[in-house]
């Protein structure tokens, strides 16, 4: 055991500093078009933790399931034939994210990186991106400092950001007749942004916030911070709570009373593993804005579908992103007719694209953030629910040109 | 009540060095121990060979205190991540050379110790350990709060990693670990000289009876605040190289979870055996690291199922164990008539 370790690390340090002695040690040496003959794929996640359920393993046979098609589609024309898909688990620890990042790049051949949950630890891999030189596209990770101030060439966000979720439910909501707002958020960054950006845009949709109630992060009870927010008689109660906060939140709030006052909640993030979690009956009538729903059109009910008979689950928006960004990944591969990043990139660029995830899709070229239709959704009431993980109504759908900041306020110079 | 406490305090054979009074053997063993650091970095992934002697420089700082002075503090993260931080600020900011930004790190990690130390070792046993999570979860929430300086959630990223501007040091991380490690030695050294001095053998004498030790004239509450503030520096030298290496500072490191890691690294090692917290931080590292990349989607629960085993089979930690039998076998070869047990405070 030990003696092959040792093996495997000698060699793997005479192959470095064979590459050292070559020099430079960059991508520039090409043997062929395609670094080691193939392609590599990889996966980096929580297949462990809270995320397991939203994204995880389930992530990696979205993504194998990407490959599959593409090879389908181009058969003997594929310019590549050998795709490989890994996964690596980096138990929402960036510093492990981090080192494995670098890890995949440098010693396992990886062409690109995909999925990420965990801002921290996404920033810290899009570092890595951009000093390897190698692509990295986000799925999981909310925060908008992946397309702003730490945006890179090598980095791309793909499915949602804090600003799509909170201008989405904050704009909708107010448009259509929730005008006085209470929101309650956890008194660190992500709520606070998350709250910032909502009010502006309540602001904007002609609604006012009247007034905003910071709570402890983490917080068990909530019941001071729900008599205060319902002693403002609002028509909506924004929550910018998230995971076990929020589902605690949200079951407060149904013991309050405020729902049968006719107060409405709206929730910052939430994804549908949160509803199947708690139960529908808990969260009915909550409104958000949702990336993607399984059961929203034909397109992407047939997905789910092939899904489902893959892993015996539905998916969520994040493992839908992840087919996408696998599969517009290995078309711009085939593009290209190489897996150089740089070649890579420029065929990402500016695209616009339509799959089972995307609708209306664009990658920009500006921030690297790729935008799309998103979808105000509410929590359907118990007695609408026809089969299992039909929990979602879509109120509207968000054209893409205002679900996303508009690429100027982004403030990313690559 | 420090009575009470006194019993909870680690059942650890302390104040004898491994090999005795073999002096060959105690050379052997630390020519082991650097060729073992020095050849790291060819068998295990640079990087991760850099968190395992800095994770293992933290863990034997802690059982300075835990070991050797009999305070289990629960809140060494406020001291591995705040001079994190520091070292990442001031790496970022002023742009000089990693050491001296690390150094920067360990002595605002020290100057933070001496409040916190002051306050907390006035309790000792589980009141100590509540204490120092209490401090250490206040300066995570002010690390999360300050979003502005720290990053929030978000973390500082792009800690820039400058050495005289050698290029093969800031770029490579299989040089970078070489021109860190000294650092870390550095740290152990200072650690094996604090528990080997006079002053290492009063903290034993707190450890073990603290009442005696104050009617012997010693200062216990002096000697407490000075254990802590010296274990905070050098779990401060360890986080900042640690910090470096990443090349960014998230929350995580302020985390209380990094508390708890550090303290099944020094349990899994062995309370009180100071080089145990090596073998603690190689086996925890190494692990997380393999099953990461295994498939195999249960971190926790193999994690937890080894601490379990360790701590039933092993109660004195891998290294205390192999110690334990080694003297014990000298023991019954030199044919004393005393046991093992009796030996001991006739070594202290």
């Amino acid at each position: 055991m030990t003696s092959r370790r040792m093996r495997t690390g000698a060699s793997a340090m005479t192959a470095v500093l064979l590459l050292g002695a070559c020099g430079g040690g960059g991508p520039g040496g090409s043997g062929g078009d395609f670094s080691g003959d193939k392609l590599v794929l990889a996966v980096l996640n929580d297949q462990s933790g809270v995320y397991k359920d939203a994204s995880g393993p389930n992530s990696v046979k979205a993504v194998k399931m990407a490959v599959a098609d593409f090879q389908k589609k181009y058969g003997d024309q594929a310019v590549v034939d050998k795709i490989d898909v890994t996964s690596t688990d980096h138990q929402n620890k960036p510093d492990i994210a981090n080192t494995k990042a670098s890890e995949l790049y440098e010693r396992q051949g990886a062409d690109v990186i995909l999925d990420v949950p965990t801002s921290s630890a996404a920033l810290a891999v899009a570092n890595q991106a951009k000093n390897h030189k190698k692509l990295f596209l986000d799925v999981s990770a909310a925060t908008t400092a992946l397309t702003g101030a730490q945006c890179n060439k090598y980095t791309f966000q793909w499915a949602y950001n804090t600003y799509m979720l909170a201008n989405g439910t904050g704009t909708t909501v107010t448009e259509n007749g929730g005008k006085n707002w209470t929101i309650i958020y956890p008194d660190y960054e992500f709520g606070q942004n998350m709250t910032k950006s909502f009010s502006d845009a309540i602001t904007r949709a002609g609604g006012t916030v009247q007034s905003t109630i910071p709570t402890p992060f983490p917080n068990e009870n909530f019941a001071t911070f729900l008599t205060k927010a319902g002693s403002t008689n609002p028509d909506v109660i924004g929550t910018m709570q998230a995971g076990g906060d929020l589902i605690n939140l949200v079951k407060q709030f149904n013991e309050s009373g405020l729902k049968e006052k006719g107060v409405e909640l709206a929730v910052g993030l939430m994804l549908i593993t949160d509803i199947h979690s708690l139960g529908v009956d808990q969260f009915a009538g909550t409104m958000f804005t949702d990336a993607w729903y399984w059961n929203m059109d034909a397109e992407a009910r047939a997905w789910a579908d092939r899904f489902k008979a893959e892993t015996g689950t539905r998916p969520t928006f994040e493992h839908a992103g992840n087919y996408s960004a696998a599969l517009q990944y290995l078309e711009a591969v085939q593009a290209a007719g190489t897996d150089d990043a740089d070649a890579v990139v420029g065929k990402l660029e500016g695209k616009k694209v339509n799959d089972a995830f995307l609708r209306n899709g664009e990658i920009r070229a500006k921030d690297h953030s790729v935008v799309h239709d998103a979808y105000l959704a509410r929590v359907k009431k118990p007695a609408e629910v026809k089969e299992e993980w039909d929990y979602e109504e879509i109120v509207t759908t968000i054209p893409a040109a205002k679900a996303f900041p508009p690429a100027e306020a982004s403030g990313c110079s690559m | 009540m420090t009575q009470s406490v006194e019993t909870e305090a680690p059942v650890t054979v302390t104040g004898t060095p491994v090999a005795g009074r073999d002096p060959r053997l105690r050379w052997a063993l630390l020519a082991v121990g650097l060729v073992a650091a020095l050849a790291l970095p060819w068998f295990v992934y640079p990087p991760v060979a850099m968190d395992i002697v800095a994770m293992a420089l933290f863990a034997i700082a802690l059982d300075i205190l835990l070991g050797f002075t009999g305070l289990l503090s629960f809140g060494h993260a406020a001291f591995w991540g705040s001079s994190a931080y520091v070292t990442g600020l001031v790496a970022t900011h002023y742009g000089v050379p990693f050491p001296v930004a690390v150094v920067g790190g360990a002595v605002f990690a020290m100057i933070l110790a001496v409040p916190l130390g002051y306050l907390s070792i006035r309790r000792s046993g589980i009141y100590f350990a509540m204490v120092t999570l209490a401090f250490a979860q206040m300066v995570y929430f002010v690390a999360y709060q300050w979003s502005d300086l720290t990053g929030g959630e978000n973390g500082l990223q792009g800690v820039p990693r400058s050495f005289f501007g050698i290029d093969l040091v800031e770029t490579e991380s299989f040089y970078f670990y070489y021109a860190a490690l000294p650092i870390l030695l550095l740290g152990m050294w200072a650690a094996w000289r604090i528990v080997h001095s006079p002053f290492g053998r009063v903290l034993v004498s707190i450890r073990d009876n603290t009442q005696r030790a104050r009617a012997l004239g010693y200062e216990v509450e002096k000697y407490k605040v000075m254990a802590f503030v010296l274990s905070a520096g050098l779990t401060g030298l360890a986080g900042g190289v640690f910090a470096i290496n990443h090349g960014f500072v998230a929350l995580t490191e302020l985390h209380w979870s990094t508390s708890g890691e550090v303290v099944l690294m020094t349990v899994l090692g062995g309370i009180g055996t100071l080089w145990g917290g090596i073998l603690g931080a190689f086996l925890a590292v190494m692990l997380a690291d393999y099953l990461a990349s295994s498939g195999f989607s249960g971190i926790d629960l193999v994690t937890g199922t080894v601490f379990v085993l360790v701590v039933l089979l092993f109660r004195r930690g891998i290294w205390g164990t192999v110690r334990h039998q080694w003297l014990a076998r000298r023991l019954r070869r030199s044919s004393s008539r005393r046991s093992p047990a009796d030996a001991d405070p006739a070594k202290r």
